[in-house]
């Protein structure tokens, strides 16, 4: 589905390689997570394998068609969500979708239902036909997120998706990309939600300083998924003992404060007094 | 801490407020440097040439019509005008729809200490700008009229008393221009229909004003003006209040139509008028602002709302949709574009019109087709120069472009179709405009049918090689420096590039055109043109725009997929 080969890339006017010698393949069906800290590469990545940056050497192949050499058959079989939800905010969601739509040449009945079906799914039936630039952070997301699926791509590529996304959004994505995956499809995606990843991926691979430093499956692995946290401290270099297992314990643990002990005027019934509000506390 | 006002947050407010604007004091490169020298060396030219307008004015008025009075009133009535004018448009702006209100709101700073910190800065914008606007005027009008030292002074108090008075009309004035532009911010057609009005009529009475100083020039050679105009400007002028009180104040004493006591008393009525500006901008600023701001936060995503079909199109229709919309549906880029393609036949004309009295006036009417090639590429130039901004209008969009299934030159060849059908319909309804004046009675017959259809032919070929050039200097150097509702912040350098190319175009086309049809050209026996014979002229033009035409469709479509593909975003 998707075959990355040997991926170098520098930037223009910069000594740093931003990803180098990078490879791995996507299966059919399969949920793929990509992990790194910030600066790691994976950006970097994403956008070369979608075609937004050159690169220098390496290859890469999306369902067998290579996105330098037949890059709108490439194209066509991939939908991409931004990390940044940039969208043309002065067309409507509904012309920005059908826009999109014109592009990958889908048919007005296929579209015609899906945007339904998708308006409904992410409560954006009374804003489709609004200005995007009135939608909020959470909308213009699922806005993308609709426009990436409108021609039911073989590969969903999401560069952080759940960023800003309410929970019931966050779970219904979740849900649309283990619908997409059960059809046959792939989706390929990089966040720094490592338990959203534990869950929900087959196989993850974690990328430090422009190198993957380490694939492996998650799907059928228990010890994998038991050590992902730790892998990912130790690969990016962040691994402290002391400091992770503080963050294991609050991955278990309730984290929330002790509440100062509190004045009981504040609880009393009639409520007039209440420091929180502002009110000096009455002197007794 | 709401509602009070530490001066100490207003200073903090204030110094972030000038930080976010002209950036931090660091280094910066020499390229930046040696731009930022050229953008000042543009600026002084610009303002030597106002300068000299106005000494060529100043003399008009003064040394050959005798109007003192009435020039000074003329020059606060219109700097006083223009000052508010700019005041109202710089308070709109940043008092009302700056985007930082929303981000200070969250502060623990009151709306009053906002208020506060951007009216500091509006004022001192304003300070600056009724400098810039008035004392050349003033000093220029001193040195004609040989006043003494003791006037210089008294400028520079009038000066300041206009500044507090504009910036004190600006305030007023903001709060209803934000509630017009409220309303018809999201009315797309009505804000062009209204644009096109607004810069054509105001374009017009510009022309009309200097047209009519001209044919006076060109009438009179002693008295400028005759005696009955006179006596309508001493009539007009004298009852022009009270933009006459600050004539008054300046030169009511020398002029001897004052004494001390009077000048005191034109002192306090304008004190009066400003104070009552004041008190009265200060009422409503500080009742509206807050008030104004938050609708702003609030509503102001309110957004268009328009219901369309899921129908499916062709991907080019789509793209020119797309585009069109998105030019359309921005006040910027509509006037930049739409407005200006729209007025051109009607600024051509005009300024035709213009061109052409004054130059049959002194070198006689064989320069018509060459004034008329070069008012035409300059409009063209302007029209297009939108052009040069293809790419980096994509903003943070730009990526959208890169993925998209449809190759690079299908996406810019719709672009290309676009700009090139509304600029190609722009000069075909200019040369119509000007052929069916300028080839009859209506004209004089200036131009002849050869000439008129020869100008067309190459303008609509010029403005399809400018256009390709300007997309293909755009996709050199492309700058997605966007706003936050993903507009360009300002015309990058491109749009400079494109104008300096146009206007070059223009003077050299109309230079050849003007200069062989007033002296005859042979080469050996061969007469290539004279007057009323420009055929070889016009051929030879037409040969030269479409080499033009053949560099830039190449500059822009060979090696586009590679030159396309390096664009970094």
């Amino acid at each position: 589905m998707l075959k990355v080969e040997h991926l170098k890339k520098i930037y223009p006017k910069s000594d740093r390689v931003a990803v180098d010698d990078i490879s791995f393949e996507l299966r059919p069906g399969e949920i793929f997570g990509f992990l790194g800290q910030n600066g790691a590469g994976k950006s970097t990545t994403i956008k070369c394998l979608t075609g937004i940056l050159p690169f220098d050497s390496g290859k890469i192949e999306i369902c067998g068609y290579d996105i330098v050499k037949e890059p709108i058959k490439a194209k066509m079989n991939m939908g991409y969500v931004p990390d940044n939800h940039s969208v043309y905010e002065k067309l409507t969601g509904r012309e920005y979708v059908n826009f999109v739509a014109d592009l990958y040449n889908v048919p007005t009945d296929l579209r015609r239902e899906r945007i339904e079906r998708f308006a409904e799914l992410f409560k954006l039936q009374a804003a489709m036909d609004r200005q995007i630039a009135g939608y909020s952070h959470g909308m213009k997301q699922k806005i993308c997120i609709m426009a990436a699926l409108i021609h039911d791509p073989k590969l969903w590529v999401l560069d952080e998706p759940m960023m800003g996304l309410d929970p019931q959004s966050t779970a219904e994505i979740i849900a649309h990309m283990r619908e997409h995956c059960a059809n046959g499809n792939t989706v390929f995606f990089s966040s720094h939600n490592l338990d959203l990843v534990k869950k929900l991926c087959h196989r993850v691979a974690i990328v430090n300083d422009g190198h993957l430093v380490d694939l492996f499956d998650l799907a059928g692995n228990e010890a994998n998924k038991a050590n992902l946290e730790e892998k990912f401290f130790r690969i990016t270099g962040t691994y402290d003992r002391r400091l992770f297992e503080d963050y294991a314990a609050q991955e278990s643990a309730d984290m929330r404060p002790d509440l100062p002990l509190e004045e009981e005027s504040a609880h009393s019934d009639d409520g007039v007094s209440n420091p929180i509000d502002g009110d000096k506390p009455t002197e007794e | 801490m709401k509602g009070d006002i530490s001066l100490t947050r207003v200073k903090t407010l204030f110094k972030l407020d000038l930080k976010s604007r002209f950036g931090t004091t660091h280094k910066r490169g020499v390229k930046y440097r040696i731009s930022q020298g050229l953008n000042a060396l543009f600026f002084v030219a610009v303002y030597f040439v106002l300068i000299l307008g106005m000494y060529f004015l100043a003399n008009i008025f003064v040394e050959r019509s005798k109007m003192l009075f009435e020039f000074l009133t003329l020059i606060s009535l219109a700097t006083i005008v223009l000052a508010s004018a700019i005041a109202t448009g710089n308070i709109v702006k940043n008092l009302y729809q700056n985007g930082d209100n929303e981000m200070l709101l969250r502060f623990p700073v009151s709306g009053k200490e906002i208020l506060l910190a951007k009216s500091i800065y509006c004022f001192l914008h304003n300070l600056i700008v009724c400098v810039l606007l008035m004392l050349p005027l003033y000093v220029t009008f001193g040195a004609v009229s040989k006043a003494p030292v003791g006037d210089y002074f008294a400028y520079v108090g009038v000066i300041f008393l206009s500044s507090l008075a504009t910036f004190a009309v600006g305030n007023i004035l903001a709060v209803p221009a934000v509630k017009l532009i409220n309303i018809f911010k999201n009315k797309f057609v009505v804000v062009l229909v209204l644009t096109i009005i607004i810069v054509c009529g105001i374009f017009v009475i510009y022309l009309l004003a200097l047209s009519n100083i001209l044919t006076y020039l060109r009438d009179s050679r002693q008295d400028i003006f005759s005696p009955e105009m006179i006596a309508k400007y001493k009539a007009f002028f004298g009852g022009a209040y009270p933009f006459r009180w600050y004539a008054d104040l300046l030169s009511g004493r020398r002029l001897g139509s004052l004494n001390a006591g009077g000048l005191a008393l034109r002192f306090f009525y304008i004190f009066l008028m400003t104070a009552a500006l004041l008190a009265g901008a200060y009422f409503i600023t500080s009742r509206a602002y807050y008030k104004t701001i938050l609708y702003g936060v609030e509503r102001g995503k309110t957004s268009v709302s328009r219901k369309t079909k899921d129908k499916r199109t062709s991907v080019v229709r789509a793209l020119l949709t797309k585009e069109f919309y998105l030019i359309l549906r921005s006040f910027n880029y509509s006037f930049e574009y739409l407005a200006m393609a729209c007025a051109a036949p009607i600024m051509v004309f005009f300024c035709n019109r213009l061109a052409a009295t004054m130059g049959t006036d002194t070198v006689g009417g064989a320069i018509m087709p060459g004034i008329t090639i070069m008012v035409i590429i300059i409009f063209i130039t302007v029209t297009v120069s939108f052009a040069s901004t293809c790419i980096s209008r994509e903003g943070n969009c730009f990526y959208m472009t890169k993925v998209m299934p449809v190759s690079f030159k299908t996406q810019i060849l719709s672009k290309f179709l676009l700009y090139s059908v509304v600029a190609t319909l722009s000069v075909a309804l200019t040369c119509l405009v000007t052929g069916i004046v300028y080839t009859t009675d209506v004209g004089e017959k200036a131009l002849s049918a050869v000439d008129m259809a020869a100008i067309w032919g190459i303008s609509e070929i010029l403005v399809i090689s400018l256009t390709s050039l300007s997309m293909a200097v755009d996709i050199k150097w492309p700058t997605f420096n966007v706003s936050g509702d993903g507009e360009l912040v300002s015309a990058n350098k491109n749009v400079a590039i494109m104008l300096i190319a146009g206007f070059f175009f223009a003077i050299v086309f109309g230079a050849v055109v003007m200069v062989t049809n007033f002296l005859p050209l042979t080469i050996g026996d061969w007469m290539v043109s004279s007057r009323g014979n420009l055929g070889n002229i016009y051929l030879l033009l037409t040969l030269v725009s479409l080499l033009l035409l053949a560099g830039s469709l190449s500059a822009l479509f060979v090696n586009l997929d590679k030159r396309y593909n390096k664009i970094m975003w």
